[in-house]
C-alpha cells in the first residue's frame, strides 16, 4: 500500500470516528495507535501513544495554557468587565450603532487580557447582548458584533492559537504574537467601519441611545473612563516583563493570572461561587486541551513516520504543478473549508503539522504565516456546521436568539474576515512590519 | 449482575471525584512555581528546578484531573449529527465507541508501565513481568533514568503518576460504559 493511501485512509477512518460522536481525543488517539500497530508492529505501535506525552510534557510554552484558561474564566467569571461595557455604553451610546462599535472596543481590551475566544464570548453575551437588546439594536447584527468581536482574542496577543502554532512552526512566539497586534486592530477596525456604515445607511439597527440613558455628571463620566485601566494595567504587568527579556512567556502568563485574580479579589468580586466555577473550569479545559493534544501528537507522529508531507508536497508542485502561491490560496481554501466541518482544536493541533512544514518548504515566511493561519481558524471557529463561537453563543445567548439568527448573524463578518486575510496575503508588511521593527531595531 | 455493575460505578466515581477535587487546586501549585521562578530570576539567582517542576505538575493536573473532566462532561465531542440523536441512541452509540477509546487508553497505559520499567533500569520486554520480579526479589532496580538538563531530576516519579492517572482514567471510561449498558436496560444508575 501506498503512503499517501495509507495517509487517506488514516484521515478518512478519524473523520468517520468523529462523526460517531465519541470523545474527539478518543477518536483521534485510537486511529493513530492502531495506525502505528499495524504499520510498525508492538515495540514502536505501543510506544507511540506514550511517547506522545513525553515530547507534550517538554513542550515548555503549552504551560501558558492553563494560566490563560484560568485567567479567563475569573475575568469572565467575576463579571470585573461590566466597569468595562459601561464606560463604552456611556460614551458610544450617543451614536448611531456606537453600543456595537463600542463592544468591538470591549472586545479588543478583553482580547488583550486573555489569549482564547471564550471570556469575550462570555462577557459578551451575558454583559453586552442583552443591554443590546433591550436598547432596541438589531439582534442579528448583535449577536455576528459579539462573535466576530470575540475571535480577536486569539490574534491580538496574548493568544494562546499562536502559542500553540510557535511550537508546531518552531518559531519564536514573541515575534508571533507582536505580528498579530496590527492585524488584530486592523480587523477590529473593519468591523467598526462597517458597523458604522449600516447604522447609517438604516439607522433602525442601532438606534442612538436616549440622552436620559447615558446622561451623568462630567465627573461620573470620567470616573467610569478608569475602567479602561484595568486592562491595560493587566496587560502592562504581563507583557512589559516578557517584551524586556526578565521574564519568559511562561512566567508572564502566571503572573498576568495572579494580577487577574488580585483584580477580582480586590473588587470584592471573588465569591466562593466564582472561585469554585474558575477553579474546576480551568481543569475540565485544560484536560480536554491536554489530551486532544496529546492524541493529535501520536496521529502526528504516526503521519511524519510515514512521510506524508513529502508525500503531499510531491502531488501539489511535481503532478499537479502549481506554483507556491497558488499552493498556498489552496491550502487556506481547503483549511476553511475544514474548518466548517472539522471540531476547531482538533483541526489546529491535526491541520497544523501538515500544513506548516509545506509552508516552509514553499519557502513563506512562518511568522506571517502564523497571521495567515489564526485568522483562518478565526473564520473557522465561526462557521457552521461546526464552530466553537456557534455553540457557545448557543449555549449563552438569550432565548429570543435562534440558531438561524445565529448562522445568519456571522456571514457579514465572515465576509469581513475573508477581506482581511486577503489584505495580509497581499500585504505581507501588515503583519511583519512591527515584529521587524521592534526586533531589529538599530 | 446490575448490582455489581452499580457498585463499580459508584465506588470508580467517587474515587475519580476525590482525586480530581484534589487536583483542580493544582493550578494554585503551577502558578506558585512559575511565580517564584519569575521572582528568583529577577531578583537572585535563578532556580534550575523550577522549569521541570513546573512540567510535571502539569502533566500530573492534566493526567489526574482527567477522568474528573469525563465525569464533567469536559470533553468536546463533534456533535454534528450526535447532538440531534435521543438519548437512547446516544448511549447505544457510546456503548460502541467507548471501546475503541479504552482501547487507546490501554495501549497509552503499557507505553507508561514499559516506560517506567525502563525509568527503573529494566530494558527487557516485558515490563509487568519486571514489577513482578521486583515484588517478589528476582529483579532489581537498575540504572535509572534522569532527565537530561541541569537539575537532571529522577524521571520515574512522575512516569509512576502517568500510570496511576491513565488507569483510573481507563476505570473511568469502563465506568461510563457500565452507565450506558444500564440506561440502555432502562435501569437507575
Amino acid at each position: 500500500m501506498s503512503y499517501e493511501l495509507i495517509a487517506t485512509l488514516m484521515f478518512s477512518t478519524m473523520m468517520l470516528m468523529l462523526l460517531t460522536g465519541q470523545r474527539v481525543f478518543g477518536a483521534i488517539g485510537f486511529v493513530a495507535v492502531v495506525a502505528a500497530l499495524l504499520l510498525w508492529g508492538d515495540r514502536g505501535g505501543f510506544d507511540i501513544g506514550f511517547a506522545a506525552a513525553m515530547k507534550l510534557m517538554k513542550w515548555y510554552p503549552l504551560l501558558t495554557l492553563p494560566m490563560f484558561i484560568f485567567m479567563g474564566y475569573v475575568l469572565s467569571e467575576s463579571k470585573i468587565a461590566d466597569d468595562l461595557y459601561r464606560m463604552f455604553h456611556v460614551w458610544m451610546g450617543g451614536l448611531r450603532g456606537g453600543l456595537a462599535i463600542g463592544t468591538i472596543g470591549l472586545m479588543v481590551l478583553i482580547s488583550a487580557m486573555n489569549g482564547l475566544s471564550v471570556a469575550g464570548m462570555a462577557i459578551g453575551s451575558t454583559i453586552a447582548l442583552p443591554e443590546l437588546l433591550k436598547r432596541g439594536y438589531d439582534k442579528r447584527m448583535v449577536t455576528g458584533v459579539i462573535q466576530a468581536g470575540s475571535s480577536l482574542g486569539i490574534l491580538v496577543p496574548p493568544s494562546v492559537v499562536l502559542v500553540l502554532y510557535a511550537m508546531i512552526a518552531r518559531q519564536p512566539v514573541g515575534q508571533l504574537w507582536l505580528a498579530g497586534v496590527l492585524p488584530g486592530l486592523m480587523m477590529a477596525g473593519l468591523f467598526i467601519a462597517y458597523i458604522a456604515i449600516r447604522c447609517r445607511m438604516n439607522p433602525v439597527l442601532g438606534p442612538v441611545l436616549d440622552a436620559a440613558d447615558r446622561d451623568m455628571p462630567r465627573a461620573e463620566k470620567l470616573r467610569l473612563l478608569r475602567a479602561g485601566l484595568l486592562p491595560i494595567v493587566i496587560f502592562a504587568v504581563m507583557m512589559v516583563p516578557f517584551v524586556n527579556g526578565w521574564t519568559s512567556l511562561v512566567e508572564s502568563s502566571a503572573i498576568g493570572a495572579l494580577a487577574a485574580f488580585v483584580a477580582a479579589v480586590l473588587k470584592g468580586r471573588m465569591t466562593r461561587e466564582v472561585f469554585e466555577n474558575s477553579v474546576r473550569n480551568t481543569l475540565g479545559i485544560t484536560c480536554m486541551f491536554m489530551w486532544i493534544i496529546l492524541a493529535a501528537l501520536a496521529f502526528g507522529a504516526v503521519f511524519d513516520g510515514l512521510g506524508a508531507v513529502k508525500a503531499i508536497e510531491a502531488v501539489f508542485t511535481e503532478r499537479l504543478n502549481l506554483s507556491p502561491w497558488m499552493i498556498l490560496v489552496l491550502m487556506q481554501l481547503s483549511f476553511i473549508l475544514m474548518g466548517t466541518f472539522l471540531d476547531d482544536t482538533a483541526m489546529l493541533v491535526i491541520v497544523a503539522p501538515l500544513y506548516v512544514p509545506l509552508v516552509g518548504a514553499l519557502g513563506f515566511d512562518l511568522i506571517w504565516y502564523g497571521i495567515l493561519y489564526t485568522i483562518t481558524t478565526q473564520i473557522a471557529y465561526m462557521t457552521p456546521p461546526f464552530g466553537y463561537n456557534l455553540f457557545l453563543m448557543r449555549a449563552m445567548a438569550p432565548p429570543e436568539i435562534s440558531i438561524r439568527d445565529i448562522y445568519a448573524s456571522i456571514t457579514p463578518f465572515v465576509l469581513i474576515m475573508v477581506l482581511a486575510l486577503t489584505l495580509v496575503m497581499v500585504f505581507p508588511g501588515i503583519a511583519t512590519w512591527l515584529p521587524d521593527y521592534i526586533y531589529n531595531k538599530p | 449482575m446490575s448490582g455489581v455493575m452499580r457498585g463499580y460505578i459508584q465506588a470508580i466515581d467517587a474515587i475519580n471525584f476525590r482525586i480530581g477535587r484534589i487536583v483542580m487546586y493544582g493550578i494554585f501549585v503551577l502558578m506558585g512555581i512559575l511565580l517564584w521562578s519569575s521572582i528568583s530570576k529577577t531578583f537572585f539567582v535563578p532556580s534550575l528546578w523550577t522549569l521541570e517542576m513546573a512540567q510535571f505538575a502539569l502533566v500530573a493536573y492534566y493526567i489526574l484531573g482527567g477522568p474528573y473532566s469525563i465525569q464533567l462532561g469536559s470533553n468536546v465531542r463533534m456533535d454534528l449529527l450526535y447532538g440531534e440523536w435521543s438519548p437512547r441512541r446516544k448511549a447505544w452509540f457510546d456503548l460502541i465507541t467507548i471501546l475503541f477509546l479504552i482501547f487507546y487508553l490501554a495501549v497509552l497505559l503499557y507505553g507508561a508501565v514499559s516506560s517506567t520499567a525502563y525509568s527503573l533500569g529494566y530494558w527487557g520486554t516485558e515490563p509487568f513481568s519486571f514489577f513482578g520480579g521486583l515484588v517478589t526479589g528476582s529483579e532489581e532496580v537498575g540504572r535509572m533514568e534522569r532527565s537530561s538538563t541541569a537539575w537532571r531530576p529522577y524521571l520515574w516519579p512522575i512516569k509512576a503518576i502517568m500510570i496511576v492517572g491513565m488507569l483510573m482514567m481507563l476505570l473511568q471510561c469502563i465506568s461510563e460504559f457500565l452507565k450506558d449498558v444500564l440506561r440502555l436496560r432502562g435501569e437507575a444508575i
